[in-house]
C-alpha cells in the first residue's frame, strides 16, 4: 500500500516535470485511438448491416419449369452439398404470383387477365450470412447457372460486389492504422519517458545510492507509460463516442435512423481497445527504461 | 552489544583501486573495522579517502583485492543486490549530492522512503534531526539556496536519517565552524553509542585529536601504520592547526 502512494507520488512528480511533452504524447495517444477505433466502428457496423440486409444475400434460381418432387431432392442435395449454404427454398409459380400481388398491394388490379403461372418456379438459396460466404457468391452463383433447368441466377450483385469491396477496403485501412496507432504510441511515450528520465537523472542516481531497488525506480516511469495509455485512449474513446452522437444527429430523420442501424461499440470492445492502447504505452516505455536506464 | 567479542563490519584485504587510465588512487588496503567501531580516516588530500567510502559502497568496484561488508562480498554483488549493501550504509558525500531543487525536507526523507518508512515517521525524524543539526528554520527551504555550511549538514542528516548500521562521513566538517562541528560530532557519536559503525574521512585533525578512537592514515592511497596515541606528532601536510574547540 505504501509502495504504491509513493510511486503514485513519484509518477505525478514525473508527469508535472515534463507536462508540455506530456501534453504532445496525450493528444497523439488519443488522436491514434481515434483514428483507429473510427475506422474499425464503421467496419464494425458494415459488418452488421451485411447481416442485417440478408434479403438481399438470397440469391434466386429460376426454373424452366416446375421441378416434380425427384427433381427437387435432386436440386436440394446439390446446393446443399455446399456448407456455405444456410437452407434453400422452392417457390412455384402460384407462390410467386401470390407474393407479386402482395407486394403490389392496391394496385393489384393492374393483373387482372394475366395467368397465374406467368412467373417461372425458382428456388431461393440463403447462402450463410458471413462475409467468407460473400466472398464466393459470384463462384457460386456460376456453379447454380451450369445446374439443369437453370434459367438465370439473379442476386444483388452489384451491390454485394461493391459492399464487399468496401470491406475489404476497411481491413487494409484498419490494419493501417492501427500500426499507425502501434508506432505512435510506443514511439511517443518512449520520447517522453526519455525525456523525464534525462529530466530526473540525478534523483535517479541518488535514489540508486540511498538503497532504492530497482522495482522502486523503474516502476513511476511504468506507471507514468500506463497512465498515458489510460488517459489518452479514454478520452480517444470518448471524443468517438462524441462524434458518433454528432453523425447520428445529423442523419437523424424519422426515415434514416432505422435505415441505418447504426451502433457503438460495447463495453467489452471500448475496454478491449483502451486496454490493448495501455498495453503499448506501458510497452513503450519499458523500452525506454531498458534503454537509458541501465539497472 | 559492546561486550560481545568484535565482529568485522567492514573487512579489506589487500584492495587495490585504479581509476582508468592509470591512477593508482589506493594500493593494498587491508583494514578491519569492527561493528560498532568509530574511526578516522586521515590523509592529505589525493591520497584516496574518498576512494576508499566509495569502495566500501559500492560506488566503484576494486581492481583487486576483496571487500566484505555485514556478511557481503562487496565486489561480487549484482546489480540487483545492491540495493541492500546501499541499506545498511549511510553515506555524507562529499560533495552533498544534494537535489537543489527540493526542499530539505525532501532530500532528507528520500533515504527513508525508499524503504517505505510511514509518511509520520519520515517527517519526525526529519524534524528531530533539523533540531539537532540547528537547521529547524530551512525544514522547507530549497536545498540549492542553502549555504555551503547547511548543505554539509542536510547530507549528514540524511546520511544518519534510517539509522544506518554502517555511516561512512566523508569530510563532515569541512565547511562549518567550531560550533557546528561539535554538534555534528555529536549527532555521529550518539548514532555510534547506539551501534553505528562510523568512517569518518577527515582533514581536520582537531576532531580526532582529543579522541580515543583508532585512526588511519592513508598517503597516496597507501596505509601509515596506525598512529591513534599520536596523531600531530605527524604534521604530513604542515597546515595550519585551528585552536582545539571543545568537541
Ligand atoms: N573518478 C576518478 N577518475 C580518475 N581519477 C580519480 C577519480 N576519483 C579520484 N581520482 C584520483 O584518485 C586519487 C584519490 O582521490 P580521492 O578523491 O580518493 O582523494 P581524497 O583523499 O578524498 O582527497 P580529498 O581530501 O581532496 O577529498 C586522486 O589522485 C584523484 O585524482
Ligand atoms: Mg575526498
Amino acid at each position: 500500500m505504501r509502495f504504491f502512494t509513493v510511486m503514485l507520488r513519484h509518477t505525478c512528480r514525473n508527469m508535472l516535470l515534463t507536462w508540455k511533452s506530456q501534453g504532445m504524447t496525450l493528444f497523439t495517444v488519443s488522436l491514434s485511438v481515434l483514428i483507429f477505433s473510427f475506422f474499425y466502428l464503421i467496419y464494425a457496423n458494415a459488418l452488421h448491416l451485411g447481416a442485417a440486409l440478408d434479403d438481399d444475400l438470397r440469391l434466386i434460381v429460376y426454373l424452366d419449369e416446375e421441378p416434380p418432387p425427384p427433381m427437387q431432392e435432386e436440386y436440394r442435395r446439390k446446393i446443399l452439398k455446399f456448407d456455405q449454404v444456410e437452407r434453400i427454398e422452392f417457390v412455384d409459380s402460384a407462390q410467386a404470383f401470390k407474393r407479386f400481388e402482395q407486394q403490389l398491394g392496391d394496385n393489384r388490379d393492374v393483373l387482372g387477365g394475366v395467368p397465374a403461372d406467368f412467373l417461372p418456379p425458382s428456388i431461393e438459396v440463403y447462402p450463410i450470412r458471413s462475409m467468407d460466404s460473400l466472398s464466393r457468391i459470384k463462384r457460386f452463383s456460376d456453379y447454380l447457372q451450369t445446374l439443369p433447368g437453370v434459367l438465370k441466377v439473379q442476386y444483388g450483385k452489384e451491390w454485394i460486389e461493391r459492399f464487399y469491396s468496401f470491406i475489404q477496403l476497411m481491413r487494409v485501412v484498419i490494419i493501417l492504422s492501427g500500426s499507425l496507432l502501434i508506432m505512435t504510441t510506443t514511439f511517443m511515450v518512449a520520447h517522453t519517458i526519455r525525456l523525464t528520465l534525462l529530466s530526473r537523472q540525478q534523483e535517479l542516481e541518488l535514489l540508486r545510492l540511498v538503497g532504492a531497488t530497482n522495482n522502486y525506480i523503474r516502476t513511476p516511469f511504468l506507471l507514468e507509460g500506463a497512465l498515458q495509455g489510460l488517459l489518452g485512449a479514454g478520452s480517444g474513446m470518448a471524443a468517438l463516442l462524441l462524434l458518433f452522437n454528432w453523425i447520428k444527429l445529423q442523419f437523424a430523420g424519422p426515415a434514416t435512423s432505422s435505415l441505418l442501424p447504426f451502433t457503438f461499440f460495447s463495453w467489452p470492445v471500448v475496454l478491449l481497445i483502451v486496454g490493448l492502447a495501455t498495453l503499448l504505452c506501458v510497452i513503450g516505455s519499458f523500452s525506454a527504461i531498458r534503454r537509458f536506464l541501465q539497472l | 552489544m559492546d561486550t560481545s567479542p568484535p565482529e568485522a563490519m567492514i573487512d579489506l584485504i589487500k584492495v587495490s583501486k585504479i581509476y582508468p587510465p592509470e591512477v593508482q588512487a589506493i594500493t593494498d588496503i587491508s583494514l578491519t573495522v569492527n561493528r560498532g567501531e568509530l574511526l578516522f580516516l586521515t590523509g592529505m588530500s589525493g591520497a584516496g579517502k574518498t576512494t576508499l567510502l566509495r569502495l566500501i559502497s559500492r560506488m566503484e568496484k576494486p581492481s583487486k583485492g576483496m571487500i566484505d561488508v555485514a556478511g557481503m562480498d562487496v565486489a561480487k554483488l549484482p546489480q540487483c543486490k545492491i540495493h541492500l549493501l546501499r541499506r545498511k550504509i549511510g553515506m555524507a558525500y562529499q560533495d552533498f549530492k544534494l537535489l537543489p531543487e527540493r526542499t530539505v525536507a525532501d532530500n532528507i526523507a528520500i533515504a527513508m522512503e525508499v524503504v517505505y518508512r510511514p509518511k509520520s515517521s519520515i517527517e519526525k525524524r526529519t524534524r528531530d534531526l533539523l533540531e539537532q543539526l540547528n537547521l529547524t528554520q530551512k525544514y522547507t527551504a530549497r536545498a540549492g539556496e542553502l549555504s555551503r555550511g547547511e548543505q554539509q549538514r542536510v547530507a549528514i542528516a540524511r546520511a544518519v536519517a534510517n539509522w544506518p548500521e554502517i555511516i561512512l562521513a566523508d569530510e563532515p566538517t569541512g565547511n562549518l565552524d567550531a560550533d557546528t562541528t561539535a554538534r555534528v560530532m555529536d549527532l555521529l557519536h550518539r548514532h555510534n553509542r547506539k551501534g553505528a559503525t562510523i568512517l569518518i574521512a577527515t582533514h581536520d585533525k582537531t576532531l580526532y585529536q582529543q579522541d580515543t578512537h583508532r585512526v588511519i592514515e592513508l598517503s597516496f592511497g597507501r596505509m601509515r601504520a596506525p598512529q591513534a596515541e599520536m596523531p600531530d606528532a605527524d604534521d604530513a601536510y604542515g597546515e595550519f592547526i585551528p585552536p582545539v574547540s571543545e568537541v
